[in-house]
């Protein structure tokens, strides 16, 4: 039990098994149709059953070959990376460009945990600048550089 | 003659003021991405490719494709000179490029790698030119069970050619699929899978996707594993220009390795990486004297860089041709063209003659610089080792921000992208391979879209596709290939071989 719960066989068969019911329910509302004339939800659902199936193979053959264990997981510079993207979007249109890379790259520094404060406020401003001139300046993107009051 | 007037509308586009710069920024871009292991190809066409809307398609094109055959010249001076593959298709190079290079013969080895890499990149675009024109005409005979049978074909290519097992491969394929048919289906209107989110009625941006995927999943995988692993010594080169010796007695391997290349580069599933692994292996069992494989012979560098870049020329052929991608970025450039609103498939070729010829042509001067800007300038290249991933990543991250920000101008896009940066994460995590996933979700609608056109003209017989003989012949080589993978024998082999990347 103790290596099922470790197999990355087990947990990708888990991830499909999830994916293929949520495919199924979801689709389930919508018009099946004839195999003549298929309806909105005939193929999610034929590839949803496919990929239970394929799911369903993963976990049982987990049981019975003991595959590759999960190596650990160090959750915390995906957690901090997604966080600066998230906050990316939050500051994106109302506080412009300069002010969302800055804040963006500090937290994303702090995923990377290796950089002094220094280094992080240089790497911040210089690709805030970079930014600035390629994407608003060069490529004439419409991105709002300074924040909006 | 047809080929010739071709050609000449190709060169009346590729060398354009505006066409050149794109090609030159996107051979420097490539070689530059190909030298800093951590960073990739696919990585860098997915960053790049929200910013090329804004130029017209060729040049979007041209410059794409030249950051993925750039990227095959720029990863094998790393390997030469740190035995740090910079690329995935250039780890064989490391065997014996490295160990020239700590026998004082650096120079020689990337000289070669260059030469050969051009040389194989000119065999190759007169591949693309002879074989892209015929392969259209007859893919435009093909109704929609042919097509449905291709992109299964096509699809379980690109399962036998991933890593680690088959039943996940098919699974990634599949979801792949499924995420592909997100948004507002075509025939009914209906939203299928929007979860009540309006940003998702055309569907989960592209762009997001892959730069998810390729971008920022990866990020947070290099960023788990504690400490750098610095570029150590780094070789000294002397002088680059391989001797009139060492170019005969390479060529045949560069000969074998193009061929080689070429071929592998075509099939769906391959592309530069596998290219080079069959070289190496081809060339330990049939060159002449064998003797010194694995110990700094020159043969080892020259066929598999030969190789890598013929395939990833070659893997353009079935893009361009069929519409079919062959590997993750070629599934970008589809989906550039789709951005650009020009249907991938074989009446590119007459629709937009100069985008296509143009592109073709442009990848022939894009070798040519590329040597160039190997060849004299590497020591330029060898400064840039020195930069650490971690002044490297927050460039990426922000990068991705701007890219699927801009794509739209959707801050929803961006989410989307945080989302499928933890789902990329847990793929990588259990080993589950995201490119049959990009593959997938590129041809979703399409398959389905073919595969309903397909029973509605047999009246609902699924009896169809076995019916049609070109379609049948897909599916049995899908079925053999399937087969194959699954006999114990092939699967131990391919395990070694994929292992080694």
């Amino acid at each position: 039990m103790q290596n099922l719960l470790r197999s990355k066989d087990f947990w990708s068969g888990i991830m499909f098994l999830a994916f293929a019911l949520t495919g199924i329910v979801v689709a389930h509302g919508y018009a099946m149709g004839t195999s003549n004339k298929m309806g909105p939800g005939y193929f999610p659902v034929a590839l949803s059953l496919i990929l239970g199936a394929l799911g369903l193979v993963l976990v049982v053959r987990a049981f019975f070959i003991e595959g590759e264990a999960l190596s650990r997981f160090r959750l915390l510079p995906l957690i901090l990376m997604t966080i600066g993207v998230v906050v990316f979007g939050f500051t994106i249109e109302q506080y412009g460009l300069v002010v969302a890379t800055v804040l963006t790259i500090v937290i994303a520094c702090l995923a990377g945990r290796e950089s002094g404060w220094i280094e992080v406020a240089l790497i911040a401003f210089g690709l805030a600048a970079f930014s600035v001139i390629v994407f608003h300046t060069l490529l004439m993107l419409p991105l709002q550089v300074w924040p909006d009051f | 003659m047809d080929l010739f007037h071709n050609l000449g509308v190709g060169f009346g586009v590729a060398l354009t003021v505006g066409n050149l710069l794109y090609c030159f920024i996107g051979v420097l871009l490539g070689t530059l991405v190909g030298v800093l292991p951590g960073i990739g190809p696919v990585t860098t066409v997915a960053m790049l490719l929200p910013f090329s809307f804004t130029l017209p398609p060729e040049s979007a094109l041209i410059m794409l494709a030249g950051i993925y055959y750039g990227a095959q010249y720029g990863g094998s001076t790393t390997a030469i000179l740190v035995n740090i593959p910079g690329e995935a298709s250039s780890v064989v190079t490391t065997i014996d490029g490295h160990k020239m290079a700590r026998a004082g013969r650096a120079g020689p080895a990337l000289g070669i790698a260059a030469l050969g890499s051009f040389f194989a990149g000119c065999v190759a675009t007169v591949l693309i030119t002879m074989a892209a024109p015929p392969l259209a005409m007859i893919a435009l005979q093909f109704g929609p069970a042919e097509y449905f049978s291709l992109m299964v074909c096509g699809l379980v290519a690109a399962v036998v050619l991933a890593r680690g097992s088959v039943v996940k491969a098919i699974g990634m394929v599949i979801l792949g699929l499924l995420f592909g048919l997100v948004g507002t289906d075509v025939n009914s209107g209906v939203r299928r899978f929007d979860f009540g989110f309006t940003g998702l009625a055309d569907g989960i941006e592209f762009v997001a996707l892959s730069m998810a995927l390729y971008g920022l999943s990866e990020i947070a995988v290099n960023l788990e594993k504690n400490g750098e692993d610095e570029a150590g010594e780094v070789a000294h080169i002397g002088n680059v220009w391989p001797s009139w010796a060492d170019i005969r007695y390479c060529f045949p391997s560069i000969l074998r390795g193009t061929g080689l290349g070429s071929i592998l580069g075509v099939l769906p599933g391959g592309g530069a990486l596998i290219a080079a692994f069959a070289a190496y292996t081809l060339e330990k069992k049939i060159a002449k004297p064998p003797r010194r494989f694995g110990d700094g012979d020159i043969r080892g560098v020259a066929a598999p860089e030969s190789a890598n870049n013929a395939g990833a020329q070659t893997s353009f052929i079935p893009m361009l041709t069929l519409g079919i991608p062959s590997n993750p970025t070629m599934a970008m450039m589809i989906g550039a063209m789709m951005i650009h609103g020009i249907s991938p498939g074989p009446r590119v070729m007459t629709e937009r003659p100069t985008l296509f010829w143009g592109l073709i042509v442009s990848m022939w001067i894009g070798n040519l610089m590329l040597v160039v800007l190997n060849l004299p300038l590497v020591g330029m290249w060898v400064k840039l080792l020195r930069i650490p991933y971690r002044m490297l990543f927050p460039a990426i991250v922000i990068f991705c921000c701007i890219g699927a920000y801009t794509v739209n101008s959707s801050v929803f896009d961006i989410y989307v992208m945080a989302f499928f940066a933890i789902f990329g994460y847990l793929c990588i995590k259990l080993d589950c391979e995201p490119a049959p996933l990009i593959l997938g979700f590129v041809l979703g609608p399409m398959l389905e879209e073919n595969f309903r056109r397909a029973m509605l003209i047999s009246r609902g017989s699924a009896m169809v596709f076995l019916q049609e003989p070109i379609s049948l012949a897909f599916l049995i080589a899908a079925a053999a290939l399937l087969i194959v993978v699954a006999m114990p024998a092939i699967r131990a082999k391919r395990e070694v071989a994929l292992q080694e990347e």
